[in-house]
């Protein structure tokens, strides 16, 4: 009897403190009609941004705050479609957090900010920039559209980005491209390592720089590159044996090799200042 | 009355006529021709004075034309009274000085020269990568990370590092630029060095007040 008292006890107060918990969580749910390339921007200090493809031509935006100590404010001006989570008074990272789940139409252009994050975009094929502090980006599957990532101190990941052009900016997050091929990549990091796998696409611009971050760029046998390494202090690797190229880039102090694998497609400057290079070959 | 006579009082004449120039003018063909060619004329000579002046391009044209022939010349102004003394190019030295020195000065402001790059510059042939030292900071990135702090003091730590690393690079990217002016991959990362710094004022300031 004492026992089963006990336990009714344990479990009403497991009842109270979930409808608790949920009663801060207000889910609140926004639906959008919008035309052909729409525009949708979320602006999110703390917390998760999702981002996905949705048929139709229309945006949903499920929003999550962890708190009363944020709401969710909304804009829709025509063809574009505004969210931002608005910090009330005494609101930190944890009571600030809010959650976003977003469907866009595929050919939407999109911008997602969050200084924690993570952010993920997928499946789309508009422009989108996403921009984190500490946030851990990951961006998948996007093809013809540009993609822009700026972190401070956040990962990004791509994997599958073709066709569009591609800007990473990160002063000490490391950047790992996975299949990524387009007529511009570019990376820029200060300390973070750079790490590509990939074939270089059939022609494109390539250009990968860091300071003091390593770079290791990884490649199948029938790549079709002209390729330039330089680190000023730090070693270069190469496993490919490369046919020389015209070059002024080549006479400079430090370590370097350049040349060309196949028909020399992509043009590919590897450069650190102080890290190692490696181009591997897969 | 004859042609003559009538001829003769025709400029006196105004648009009324006596009964016997009347009676000549149905008469005689060569005078009334005359008058009516007179007073086409009178109606005529308003419309023409209503024209506009010729288009300035016709006064270019002529005064070139005049030009080219020698018929008209420039005036000469008279020439300055010839000073004595002279300078030549000896002012180009202590001017060039003070704008390499202030040039130094800004560069050492922003960070671009501190004491112990100093050295390594008139020393090594290869740069020496400076980073994280606490006096990595400048007064205006302390300055930012104050606000920093005031909104959200956990990422007071983190920006602080970005800066010092981003200042880091600006000094080996700087360096390089300097030893090779000409060299594009140095020039390189100098503007990717910058456009770091750049991110991270930017970051650090959307953490400042609303």
């Amino acid at each position: 009897m004492l026992r089963s008292m006990r336990s009714a006890s344990v479990a009403l107060l497991a009842v109270l403190a979930l409808t608790t918990f949920a009663a801060s969580q207000v889910r609140r749910e926004f639906h959008f009609s919008v035309h052909h390339r729409a525009s949708i921007s979320i602006f999110n200090q703390y917390g998760p941004i999702s981002v996905k493809p949705v048929s139709g031509h229309q945006v949903i935006v499920v929003a999550l705050p962890h708190s009363d100590k944020v709401e969710v404010d909304e804009n829709h001006s025509g063809n574009r479609v505004a969210v931002s989570s608005r910090l009330l008074p005494g609101a930190d990272a944890e009571s600030g957090r809010v959650d976003y789940e977003v469907w866009v139409p595929v050919n939407a252009s999109v911008i997602l900010h969050s200084a924690t994050g993570p952010i993920h975009a997928e499946k789309l094929h508009g422009d989108i920039l996403l921009e984190g502090n500490t946030a851990d980006v990951d961006v998948r599957d996007l093809s013809d559209g540009h993609v822009h990532v700026k972190t401070l101190k956040g990962p990004v990941t791509l994997t599958n980005v073709t066709e569009g052009h591609v800007e990473i900016t990160s002063v000490s997050g490391d950047v790992a491209l996975n299949s990524v091929s387009g007529p511009l990549v570019q990376v820029n990091s200060t300390t973070g390592n750079i790490r590509y796998d990939g074939d270089f696409g059939e022609s494109g611009e390539y250009s990968l720089m860091t300071h003091t971050g390593n770079i290791d760029a990884i490649t199948p046998r029938y790549a079709s590159i002209d390729v330039y390494a330089h680190s000023e202090q730090g070693k270069v690797e190469n496993d490919f044996l490369l046919e020389p190229s015209h070059t002024s880039l080549a006479a400079r102090a430090g370590s370097a090799f350049a040349g060309t694998v196949g028909k020399a497609a992509s043009s590919v400057k590897l450069l650190s200042f102080s890290g190692r290079i490696h181009l591997k070959k897969r | 009355m004859g042609c003559e006579e009538f001829q003769q009082i025709l400029s006196e004449l105004e648009d009324s006529y006596s009964l016997e120039q009347e009676q000549h003018l149905k008469i005689c063909p060569r005078c009334s021709a005359l008058v009516a060619e007179l007073n086409a004329i009178a109606r005529e000579a308003p419309l023409l004075a209503e024209d506009e002046d010729p288009s300035p391009r016709v006064w270019n044209r002529i005064e070139i034309a005049l030009r080219q022939e020698g018929l008209i010349r420039d005036s000469k102004p008279a020439p300055a009274p010839v000073r004595t003394i002279r300078w030549g190019r000896a002012w180009l030295a202590p001017v060039a000085a003070a704008f390499l020195l202030i040039f130094g000065l800004l560069l050492y402001q922003r960070g671009g020269m501190e004491p112990q790059t100093r050295q390594l510059v008139s020393g090594t042939s290869q740069p020496v990568t400076t980073c994280c030292s606490p006096e990595d900071v400048s007064a205006e990135q302390a300055e930012l990370l104050k606000v920093v702090a005031a909104q959200e003091p956990s990422l007071r730590a983190a920006y602080e590092s970005e800066f010092k690393a981003v200042n880091a690079y600006i000094r080996d990217a700087e360096l390089a630029a300097r030893r090779n002016p000409n060299d594009e991959i140095s020039q390189q990362y100098l503007t990717n060095a910058y456009e770091q710094r750049a991110m991270v004022y930017e970051m650090a300031m959307d953490h400042g007040p609303q």
